[in-house]
């Protein structure tokens, strides 16, 4: 099923039931550092697998919005529809929501990186393939973007200083419960937010694509059809089994991978929100 | 082995390479499709919306001008109603005055009918009483003739005949005056 699969076919059956008596090996991390085509840049793992993967990402991304604001009426076909739909669900579940009107100028914006990480974690879908999100090197400009957009925001609406007390010292409380509530701001909101932003969407796509690689490396490994034909057929049930779990969780990580994507445009959302909204 | 192919395979090391193309492909996405594909397409839906408000405003526009007909024209309605009610008014006094005017002449009429009927009765007594007069005289003179012929020694039946005749005379006249009447 996957690149990796493939290799393994090719190798001299390690299957069950063989008779050269090698156990299973489960798919590793390994999956997740393809050989790189050119390695001569410096303290980098170079050109690979996943800079392709993106391109294609983008390419489909840039093709699909081509494809939706073209030729634009008043009265929508069906194409129009779509395109319109995606803009009016981000405005309805993710800037609305969060922003309220205000947010309406974040709404191309929204989109575009919704989009455009929805295909980072779609190309997990092609077969052999793996999500470009499952390499945090990716995740992490998307966080760190955010993460650059919510202070510069801030700091033009509410002032520089503004906006840091806002952050730090969330109004409307006590003052002795500030020694307590700060550090935990300033942590929360400038250490731990970035890095778990960049961290769920990397690590959900990392091991839905692991969880996929197990049930097909599974799959295979207990496909023995030159064993005797009692265990054939026994591999044949327990290959198909493999197979329905694969099945079911390729349906499931569609969801999961819809999920990210939107649960990190929310986040980035309301995390721009808190930027916008003056004292609080 | 797995530690060892954490050591070899750092998941959480953060690869500039890729980082630096990731932020290449998101400015692509920047100018392509957050700059020109989805305001484009939000401009559309913006302008639906207008239009559609728009025939909301001008269908409200409309409806307002209609009601505006129909209050005219009820009121016109009620106006030309209530001129016929005040025609009917009109009408109907004029035919009380009518009425009256010609009760008043009838009576008149009458009246005049009347006075003529009670003139004429007049003028035939007074004719009777003429020719009364006159009969009684032919009459006091042929009584005077029948006094003649009779014996003057009867003093008491000559008185008799005298009272006898006055009688009679007095009911006659008065029979005659009631027949009259």
């Amino acid at each position: 099923m996957s690149a990796d699969v493939r290799i393994l076919a090719a190798e001299p059956g390690c299957h069950l039931f063989g008779d050269n008596g090698c156990g299973f090996e489960a798919p590793t991390i390994g999956m997740f550092f393809p050989e790189p085509w050119y390695t001569g840049i410096p303290r980098s793992a170079g050109i690979d697998l996943y800079l392709v993967l993106l391109l294609v990402a983008v390419g489909a991304v840039l093709l699909l919005w081509s494809w939706f604001s073209k030729k634009l009426s008043l009265v929508p076909g069906r194409r129009q529809s779509v395109g319109e739909m995606l803009v009016l669900f981000i405005r309805d579940n993710i800037t609305r929501p969060t922003m309220g009107a205000k947010g309406d100028s974040f709404i191309p914006f929204m989109t575009g990186i919704f989009t455009l990480i929805l295909a980072m974690n779609f190309t997990g879908l092609i077969p052999g393939m793996i999500p470009v999100n499952s390499n945090l090197a990716f995740t992490a400009m998307f966080a760190l973007v955010i993460y650059v957009m919510t202070i510069v925001i801030g700091v033009r609406n509410q002032g520089g200083w503004g906006y840091f007390r806002n952050q730090i010292f969330p109004p409307g409380m006590p003052k002795p419960i500030y020694v307590l509530v700060t550090p935990i701001e300033i942590l929360s909101v400038f250490l731990i937010r970035p890095v778990t932003h960049a961290l769920r969407l990397f690590a959900t796509m990392f091991a839905g694509s692991l969880l996929l690689a197990v049930f097909a490396y599974g799959g295979w490994y207990m496909l023995n059809l030159t064993a005797e034909p009692l265990l054939a057929g026994v591999s044949v049930l327990y290959s198909g089994a493999a197979l329905l779990g694969y099945v079911a969780f390729f349906v499931f990580e569609i969801v999961i991978m819809l999920i990210q994507a939107f649960v990190f445009t929310l986040l980035a959302s309301l995390y721009i929100n808190q930027s916008l909204e003056a004292a609080h | 082995m797995l530690v060892e192919l954490a050591a070899e395979y750092n998941i959480l090391r953060i690869d500039w390479v890729k980082f630096t193309f990731g932020a290449i492909a998101l400015a692509v996405i920047y100018f392509f499709v957050v700059r020109k594909a989805v305001p484009r397409v939000m401009k559309v839906l913006d302008e639906r919306h207008d239009a559609i408000e728009g025939g909301i405003e001008r269908a409200k526009r409309a409806e307002a001008e209609a009601e505006e007909i129909r209050q005219q024209y009820r009121e016109k309605l009620e106006e030309s109603h209530r001129e016929y009610a005040q025609e009917l008014e009109k009408a109907k006094e004029q035919r009380a005055v009518i009425i009256a005017e010609a009760r008043e002449e009838a009576q008149t009429e009458a009246n005049r009918i009347i006075e003529a009927a009670k003139a004429q009765i007049e003028a035939d007594r007074q004719q009777a009483v003429v020719q009364l007069r006159g009969e009684i005289g032919a009459l006091s003179t042929e009584l005077a003739s029948r006094i003649v012929g009779e014996t003057l020694s009867d003093g008491a039946a000559q008185n008799r005949v005298v009272d006898r005749f006055l009688e009679e005379l007095e009911q006659d006249e008065s029979a005659k005056q009631a027949e009259v009447r």
